[in-house]
């Protein structure tokens, strides 16, 4: 003998079909989501904000370009969570940094490449220009923050532009006259950190962060630059590294070292502390961006904010202007 | 005091300041503190639940940050006292309530806390806040940045620590070799149990910073392992213990100075490790080695003796 | 005739079957009592239900009339010889100190009195010599004796013991038995899970017969028959367990019981 149906049991059996069909068919038909692409850009994915940035200025209103990697983030450590692959996946060109600084997207990376445009921003820099540290800190491989040395960032630009055309050639006389324009503004950059850096004082020309990320900035201004832990962030600082910065810094008459904002504080307060065993007094100077830029909705978030920032926050340091303990 | 200690320690390269003071100073707290409290977790049979409470830290450091922004270390270790805390307390209602042996608690415990903190440490890197990074460091450490302050906070918790476990001696001791018995008197296990949690958890936080949450477990184990192999006493062993875990803080410390980039935590555990594997060789009467050579001993004696028995015509025939 | 420990509907279950179920148990104070009965028979858990130490589903236990908490004093558990890890570091003497434990209270430490005492009850269970020996190189017997010599250091008026003849030389048994007879001629009160049932008679005064529930308590004259072993080792089930969700366990001895007897 069957029972009929109750009213009850036939509303589960209904739900119990229903709401999944229903999800399926949401998940399957819904509409796309906020970073929808309009009929007329294509959608650029870059992994650093410098990347962002600078695909922005190229592309203007032509592209939509989404940022893994928010201000603060450590590229070298930086992992892709299952939102990143997405937006990789669904993007139309994807720019990297490269010279392994994203060394934990390199697999990831990879695949996408199989499947959309992926370049390098640096591609086009020839080996020449790069820095080799001279001992292993970065496994052999070169200095990959090269973004701090203007003349190396237009070549950068240069690739954007090119990536860009090649993408969508209906507009590339337009990239490449954003290209123009931009390269204006940075060597403009370039010639006035130049000045800035005159009022620096030859023997007080060291800078000194827990980060070795300034090798092309020393390098094109005539800084000694000097740091506690390898160009890898991922590595850990041992106590002869501690006493041997201390020792540089005291022996240099340095006025002031500068914290990252991807770094320990505890790391530069260690240092100073030594400093002071030495009998010499340091003093922390603001936050440098050494890895990633500022906050989107602030100056620092553009790569010519970002350096005038760096610039200004060294030069005031070296030269003793402006103390934060 | 460190002062008078002369520049150049056994004609070894060593520069004597500040840094080098701090870090012994912390290296030499911490192996003590973790070598004493370690010895009754050894003997307890529990050596891994240190390890789950430290792994169980790593969230509640997180969330420390999440919440108050802060990258002042008294409150990021406030809060993975926390999470260890309620690592200990999920530890303790599954051992009561459920079937599942200790150990399947103790690697549930470490994996699920473990995770979650990996999980909210992913999300805070990939979050608008600048200032968000260092708490990784709680992963391996950073000892060759302990401050003066930090020394300060170890002194503090390892006095504590060390007060509770001299102050309650008696019932650690009868509560690790015979619970049944000790419960029949009155040491309720549970409470000295948790007591005994508490004081690791405590001792945990001052290592997050020196040798981070991994290699936390070494420090917990090795001097008591290795201290055991020599003493037949409990005071004896516990106090050893510390001794070893100091010995291996000053060397890992003095080893990380003498040579560039050799990161101060790993070096300290690299020492600890040491001390173990030549006790459990060199110790007489538990050693690989003294076994060895008294089975060798025993067996010639015996051989010896049935020569005598053969030559002497005592023999069945 | 005063009973010390009085156990009324006595149940204990850890999980869906009873290790105890609905016990009605009085020991008689100054004799020697046996706990008796099959593998799994719950006779470990009866003590530790006296003792506190496993949480009761159901029932009442009380000890010299009063909560196990009041009286913790007067009373001394022996556990199994083989709950613990002897490879501890530590010596015979510290072994029995900790009998003293229980009148010291938190924070204070043992002192010289409790020490003499201690070394008082080596001496009289023959192990004086060995206070300072290393409990590793103790034999079965010998660690038995220390276990014994703790008990007597808490100098209680009821004795629980788990076992104490188990894995124990033919010396040592009769040095314990001997020991144990002592106790009880000086008006304390002896319990103990016995293992070996030819040896109850010579040993014990009264005996508790168990397995899950109980089959018979009482004088050992009368109580130690061969009907009532059968019972507790043979029997599937107790009459009057045919209840709802009462147990029915089988017993797992598959000796015959003249031979238990002989």
């Amino acid at each position: 003998m069957t029972e009929r149906p109750t009213i009850s049991s036939r509303w589960r059996t209904r739900a119990l079909i229903g709401v999944p069909a229903i999800l399926l068919t949401w998940a399957a038909f819904r509409p796309p989501d906020s970073n929808s692409r309009d009929e007329d850009k294509f959608t650029v994915v870059a992994t650093t904000g410098q990347v962002g940035d600078v695909a922005r200025q190229i592309g203007r209103d032509h592209v939509n370009v989404t940022t893994l990697m928010g201000p603060g983030v450590d590229p070298h450590l930086f992992k892709a969570s299952e939102s990143n692959v997405i937006d990789l996946i669904e993007a139309d060109l994807i720019l990297y940094s490269g010279i392994h600084l994203e060394g934990n997207l390199a697999e990831v990376l990879e695949q996408a490449e199989k499947q959309i445009p992926t370049t390098a921003v640096t591609e086009g820099i020839p080996e020449a220009d790069l820095i080799m540290p001279l001992d292993d800190s970065f496994y052999g491989n070169p200095d990959p923050h090269f973004w701090f040395d203007p003349t190396l960032w237009t070549m950068a630009t240069d690739q954007v532009a090119e990536a860009f055309a090649m993408a969508d050639p209906a507009n590339a006389e337009e990239y490449r006259a954003n290209a123009e324009e931009y390269k204006v503004e940075v060597m403009a950059l370039d010639a006035w950190a130049a000045e800035r850096f005159v009022d620096v004082p030859e023997q007080s020309r060291i800078l000194v962060t827990a980060h070795d990320a300034f090798g092309y900035l020393g390098r094109r201004y005539g800084l000694e630059v000097a740091g506690l832990q390898g160009i890898s962030t991922s590595s850990e600082a041992g106590v002869r590294d501690v006493q041997n910065i201390a020792d540089l810094i005291t022996a240099n008459e340095v006025k002031a070292i500068f914290v990252e904002s991807s770094v320990p504080r505890r790391t530069i307060e260690a240092v100073q502390v030594a400093v002071a065993d030495r009998g010499w007094n340091v003093a922390i100077g603001d936050a440098l961006y050494s890895d990633a830029l500022g906050d989107a909705d602030t100056p620092e978030g553009t790569w010519l904010g970002m350096m005038r920032y760096n610039i200004d926050t060294i030069v005031s340091g070296l030269t003793g202007e402006d103390h934060t303990t | 005091m460190m002062a008078i200690i002369p520049l150049a320690l056994f004609g070894l390269d060593v520069s004597w300041d500040a840094t080098l003071r701090n870090v012994i100073l912390g290296s030499v707290i911490l192996g003590m503190t973790s070598g004493m409290v370690g010895s009754f977790a050894v003997l307890r049979r529990q050596s891994l639940i240190g390890d789950a409470l430290a792994h169980a830290a790593l969230p509640g450091i997180c969330l420390a940050f999440m919440v108050t922004g802060t990258r002042s270390t008294e409150v990021l270790l406030i809060g993975g006292a926390l999470s260890g805390l309620l690592g200990t307390a999920v530890l303790l209602v599954i051992n009561r309530w459920s079937i599942i042996s200790m150990e399947t608690a103790l690697g549930v415990v470490l994996s699920v806390f473990f995770g979650f903190g990996i999980l909210l440490l992913t999300r805070v890197q990939h979050g608008g806040d600048a200032a968000q990074s260092g708490l990784d460091r709680f992963i391996f450490g950073q000892a060759a940045t302990i401050l003066p302050r930090d020394v300060t906070i170890m002194l503090v918790v390892a006095v504590i620590v060390l007060g509770v476990l001299a102050a309650c001696f008696k019932e650690l001791k009868v509560l690790t070799f015979d619970p049944l018995f000790a419960a029949s008197i009155g040491v309720s296990p549970p409470l000295v149990g948790a007591l005994l949690s508490a004081l690791l958890v405590l001792t945990i936080m001052i290592g997050l910073q020196t040798v981070g949450v991994i290699l936390m477990v070494s420090l917990l184990i090795a001097p008591a392992v290795a201290a055991r192999q020599w003493t037949s006493s409990l005071a004896g062993m516990v106090l050893l213990s510390g001794f070893f875990g100091l010995v291996a803080g000053v060397s890992g410390s003095v080893a990380s100075s003498l040579i560039d980039r050799l990161p101060t935590g790993p070096m300290i555990v690299i020492a600890a490790t040491v001390i173990v594997a030549l006790s459990l060789l060199f110790a007489p009467e538990r050693g690989v080695l003294s076994t060895w050579r008294s089975r060798r001993t025993r067996a010639e004696h015996f051989r010896t003796i049935l020569a005598a028995a053969d030559h002497h015509g005592v023999s069945s025939r | 005739m005063t009973h010390v420990i009085e156990a009324r509907d006595l149940t204990v279950a850890y999980h869906e079957s009873p290790v105890l179920w609905d016990l009605d148990i009085d020991i008689v104070e100054g004799r020697a009592t046996a706990i008796v009965g099959p593998n799994g028979a719950g006779k470990s858990t009866l003590l530790k239900a006296i003792l506190g130490l496993v949480p009761i589903a159901a029932g009442t236990t009380r000890v010299f009339n009063a909560s196990m908490q009041q009286v913790r004093q007067r009373v001394a558990y022996v556990p199994q010889r083989g709950s613990v890890d002897w490879d501890f570091p530590t010596d015979a003497l510290d072994v029995v100190l900790m009998g003293r434990y229980g009148r010291l209270g938190w924070f204070r430490r043992p002192g010289r009195s409790d020490r003499d005492i201690a070394q008082e009850c080596l001496d009289r269970v023959g192990m004086g010599s060995f206070a300072n020996r290393q409990i590793s190189q103790l034999s079965g017997g010998q660690q038995q004796r220390v276990f014994l010599a703790r008990a007597l250091a808490q100098q209680a008026d009821l004795y629980l013991m788990d076992e104490p003849f188990v894995g124990v030389d033919a010396v040592t048994e009769r040095a314990i038995v001997q020991l144990l007879h002592d106790v009880r001629d000086s008006g304390k009160t002896v319990v103990a899970v016995h293992h070996d049932l030819e040896s109850v008679r010579e040993y014990f005064d009264d005996v508790v017969l168990l397995n899950v529930g109980l089959i018979a308590a009482g004088p050992v004259a009368e109580v130690f028959t061969e009907d009532n072993l059968r019972r507790t080792y043979h029997g599937p089930t107790r009459p009057d367990m045919d209840r709802p969700g009462a147990p029915a366990r089988a017993g797992s001895e598959m000796v015959p019981v003249e031979a238990l007897l002989r």
